[in-house]
């Protein structure tokens, strides 16, 4: 077992190698300036949630690319520690018949109260839209939905197949569904797990057809209203005689929200070059898309009774007439191909791992993985580690982290330990990324522009000082083993400088600390303090 | 690369501190004081209140002289004896009455059919577009209030600017333009179990990242901490409302307060943002007393605090309420209203056109409803909300604020005075 395995790296190391030969002169990391330590802390800082106490010695010592070449080769990687966490989040032994009963229990529960008492509901996009509801059913709704979101926070620590969570939380954004919209309030778990996790570092066109087959997507994006005008279901002639008001309940043409997005946001790019005829026509093309039970946590369903079987032209191709589901296959496999696309997500997973604004080279190597190996993520992603943009000098901590990335990079740094209740995620939504609640298909921005404000400076700043001094919910922290409490300032500097900040600490902030903590007289409240100030400082706030 | 106009503002206030400025925290004191204070006679405030859960405009501002009205609700029309005349015609709720001497003095209107040119009856959908200011639009990713904030930098005047009263950031004041979500005044800043220690804190905080390399980091917590400190010079705890306002219970009041507070401690807040729930009346709405009288009775209340709280200050003010559609004319079978299209919104302040209904009626008659069964749209809520904009705020970039909305100054309802 131990040589298959270490034959089986050692093959996908030259495989690397010979990628990386091909794609340029000589090898990354001996083209750049950063020492093994600086390399492997940039490394930690992006295709993981930052380094954990130590990290950063044994990535350098086992080199840096080697750790990359593993990290995108997740299912090779131990992580039985993350599966023994899982077993806390009943979540996830329920289907999404079982969320949806619980859901719907709280639904009706809240009606007949309503109905008791005179009161009404608050429509609030969100999911504390209910807070006042205090009903058995409603508080079990609610910790589902936070066990979601804590289910992610924890993973991100915790998990050792750290480049495939930073991937699940790239395209849960790339593929944003909103948790707060009526039944993708119970969809959302099953679209996590099933839809986005197993196809993060797989091709982009199984992860791009999985969205666009499942209900999540296609409530949240209304496709399953979207049917050909005139059209209704075949046993809803015998319905209608009963009950005529339902005729206006029922969908009357086509809808094109999912059309639009999938083509602006999820594949071509609002610079595509299509055109509001072509939006209209990848909406008639996947007419019919819909759910078998839309208000229950139905599966993905095609309706064939929905379909437009006219004739379409969507981007320059000819959808003949007469055809079905199958057309809308086929338009998703032209979309997943189109140099437009490619292009698009290229761009976005170099502004995610490189830049905010990614240099043009690293983008077109990205895009020739891209047509190289047909849209394996994993490729696409190797030849932007292996690119000398991603280790140029000025990349390095240039991009601030997001929320997210904020609290767990400093979990992980301060070797604390997330507990299972909803806290932690409630502490990354105070920061303002609440997950899977951001309300536009587009997803949460990338750029440093959208998350540095005074407020949320200030929110991260109280944050840092409350994990150090161990006030923040939802963590256990045990620096004692860490970073011995001492007044020995200088030897206190270095410790956390190296265990916790991988070596990036300032001139600057050394001296400004140094000098905070002269007048504290109690260790541990001095050794806290430093703590507190060096993640809530400019260095931690980037990656 | 290039440098945005706020980066580029924000060195230019880091630069000045460089100039010989005490750059400590507890040593600002002075210099905040001896600050151009961001209120010259010319600056604007507006507040937001958005209703959610879509009012029922009709029970809010009675068409009491529309026998239409009595006959599709028999069970919670407002009675003609209890309605508070305002032109024969409309008329209060009356748990509205605290806001009739506002429509007397001329600083309060009403408009009727107004609301969304998109025909959506969802919550989600509705407040989405009325927030992004984009109907129709999904994939608008910011707000109109923080597109009004990006373009229109001549009135940008701190961290206090815009500023949202709840513990999230609204959708309208989502974007790239700075804005706060503040849940509590109180503590706002760093906090530290004692004032010394938070003190403490604060300078350690405020000296690390003055040397931050990244120029928005550096600029943005510098910006916190004025703002930390500005608002300690207003010592939210020892606030007391003026000309013996009282504000209601509740969550509206709470927030008025706090805005009120805030416009009076000169920290240069230009919009304030606040959030009302339980508008969505499906089941025993009630008539003149009951469910919606209730919610009617705090929102008249806090607005007649506020107002009253500001008193001269009200000149600069404008309140403008919202809400995602209005709600059905008849009566559904619990004695509530189901969703509808166009609603009513109230206007407040000095510079409104007061004493008078707004908008073009469209009346109830069958033939002129929104799919037959709803109050038409007659006012798109972007020639509303955009006749503020321009004519209250003097914001100049209408089609930045508005995309894909013509800016037509004949479209305005008339709702500032000019």
């Amino acid at each position: 077992m131990r040589n298959d395995r270490q034959l089986g790296s050692w093959a996908a190391g030259v495989a690397a190698l010979v990628m990386s030969l091909a794609a340029q002169p000589s090898s990354p990391l001996a083209a750049q300036s950063l020492s093994p330590r600086d390399s492997a802390l940039h490394a930690l800082n992006r295709l993981a949630y930052g380094p954990r106490p130590g990290d950063v010695d044994r990535v350098a010592a086992m080199g840096t690319l080697r750790w990359i070449d593993q990290q995108l080769a997740p299912d090779r990687l131990d992580d039985h520690a993350l599966a023994l966490r899982e077993r806390g989040f009943p979540l996830l032994a329920m289907s999404r018949d079982d969320l949806a009963r619980a859901y719907l229990d709280a639904q009706r529960a809240r009606r007949e109260r309503q109905r008791d008492a005179g009161a009404d509901s608050t429509m609030r996009p969100g999911l504390n839209a209910d807070a006042t509801d205090q009903t058995p059913a409603a508080l079990r709704a609610r910790r589902l939905a936070g066990e979601l979101q804590q289910l992610a926070v924890m993973r991100a620590a915790v998990s050792e197949r750290q480049l495939q969570e930073v991937m699940v939380d790239f395209w849960s954004n790339h593929f944003n569904v909103f948790f707060g919209k009526g039944a993708d309030r119970f969809l959302l778990p099953d679209y996590i797990e099933h839809v986005i996790r197993p196809h993060a570092l797989g091709k982009f066109e199984d992860l791009l057809v999985a969205t666009a087959r499942s209900s999540a997507m296609m409530f949240y994006l209304d496709n399953w209203q979207s049917v050909a005008p005139g059209s209704q279901p075949p046993q809803f002639a015998r319905a209608l005689v009963r009950r005529p008001e339902l005729a206006a309940r029922m969908p009357q043409g086509i809808n094109e929200n999912y059309a639009r997005e999938l083509l602006e946001l999820h594949t071509v790019g609002v610079d595509g070059g299509y055109t509001q005829a072509d939006v209209i026509a990848v909406a008639r093309i996947l007419t019919g898309w819909g759910i078998e039970r839309p208000q229950q946590g139905g599966a993905f369903a095609y309706h064939d009774w929905a379909h437009d079987r006219g004739a379409k032209v969507a981007l320059g191709d000819t959808f003949p007439a007469g055809h079905g589901e199958d057309e809308g296959m086929r338009l998703l496999h032209l979309l997943a191909r189109a140099h437009a696309t490619m292009h698009h997500v290229a761009h976005q997973l170099c502004a995610r791992f490189v830049a905010d604004d990614p240099p043009d080279g690293c983008v077109d190597d990205a895009v020739a993985a891209w047509q190289r190996s047909d849209g394996d993520i994993r490729a696409v992603l190797h030849a932007i580690f292996h690119g000398p943009d991603f280790w140029a000098p000025q990349n390095v901590a240039n991009k601030v982290k997001t929320p997210l990335e904020f609290v767990v990079s400093a979990v992980r740094a301060t070797g604390a330990d997330p507990d299972t209740t909803l806290r932690l995620a409630q502490v990354v939504a105070r920061l303002g990324e609440p997950l899977y609640l951001h309300v536009a298909p587009d997803g949460y921005p990338e750029r440093q522009d959208d998350w540095v404000n005074s407020g949320a400076l200030l929110a991260r700043m109280n944050a840092s000082v409350g994990l150090a001094a161990g006030r923040l919910p939802g963590v256990t922290v045990a620096l004692d083993t860490l970073v011995p409490p001492s007044l020995d300032v200088a030897a206190l500097l270095d410790a956390i400088d190296r265990r916790m900040l991988g070596g990036a600490m300032s001139a600057h902030t050394r001296a400004v600390i140094t000098q905070q903590l002269a007048d504290v007289a109690d260790p541990v409240a001095r050794r806290n303090l430093a703590i507190g100030l060096a993640l809530g400082g400019p260095e931690f706030q980037k990656q | 690369m290039t440098i945005t106009r706020r980066v580029f503002v924000k060195s230019g206030g880091i630069a000045l501190f460089s100039l010989g400025f005490d750059p400590l925290f507890l040593g600002r004191a002075a210099y905040a004081l001896a600050r151009p204070r961001p209120t010259s006679p010319d600056h604007k405030v507006l507040v937001c209140l958005f209703q959610r859960g879509a009012v029922d405009g009709l029970n809010m501002i009675v068409p009491h002289g529309e026998a239409a009205y009595y006959a599709e609700r028999p069970r919670i029309a407002v009675p003609r004896h209890d309605v508070i005349d305002l032109d024969g015609h409309f008329g209060l709720h009356p748990a509205l009455a605290p806001l009739k001497r506002f429509w007397d003095d001329k600083t309060m209107a009403a408009i009727h059919a107004v609301g969304s040119p998109d025909s959506t009856r969802s919550h989600f959908d509705a407040q989405d577009y009325m927030e992004s200011g984009t109907p129709g639009v999904k994939a608008t990713t910011d707000g109109w209030l923080n597109r009004y904030c990006r373009h229109d930098q001549e009135h940008q005047t701190g961290a206090f600017r815009a500023v949202a009263f709840g513990p999230e950031l609204p959708r309208a004041l989502a974007g790239s333009a700075p804005a706060l979500a503040i849940d509590d005044l109180q503590a706002f800043g760093l906090r530290a179990p004692q004032d010394a220690a938070r003190d403490k804190l604060t300078r350690a905080f405020e000296a690390l990242y003055e040397g931050a390399a990244t120029g928005l980091l550096a600029s943005s917590s510098q910006e916190g901490f004025e703002a930390v400190q500005q608002l300690r010079q207003a010592n939210p705890t020892q606030y007391r409302p003026g000309n013996g306002a009282a504000y209601p219970r509740g969550r509206i009041g709470r927030a008025l307060l706090r805005v009120a507070q805030l416009i009076k401690a000169n920290v240069g807040l230009q919009i304030a943002f606040l959030d009302a729930t339980g508008w969505d009346t499906h089941v025993n709405q009630g008539a003149s007393d009951g469910q919606l009288a209730a919610r009617l009775q705090e929102l008249g209340g806090a607005l007649a605090a506020f107002a009253t709280d500001l008193g001269e200050t009200m000149r600069d003010v404008v309140v403008l309420t919202m809400s995602e559609f209005g709600r059905t004319i008849h009566e559904n079978g619990n004695s509530g209203t189901d969703h509808g299209h166009a609603t009513a919104m109230l206007l407040l302040g000095g510079a409104v056109n007061g004493g008078k209904m707004l908008g073009r009626w469209p009346g109830l008659d069958p033939a002129a409803r929104f799919e037959g069964r709803d109050v038409a749209v007659t006012t798109d809520f972007r020639d509303l909300f955009g006749e503020v904009v321009a004519r209250h705020l003097g914001g100049a970039d209408l089609a930045a604020v508005f995309p894909g909305h013509a800016a037509d100054p004949a479209k305005f309802p008339g709702a500032i005075r000019t």
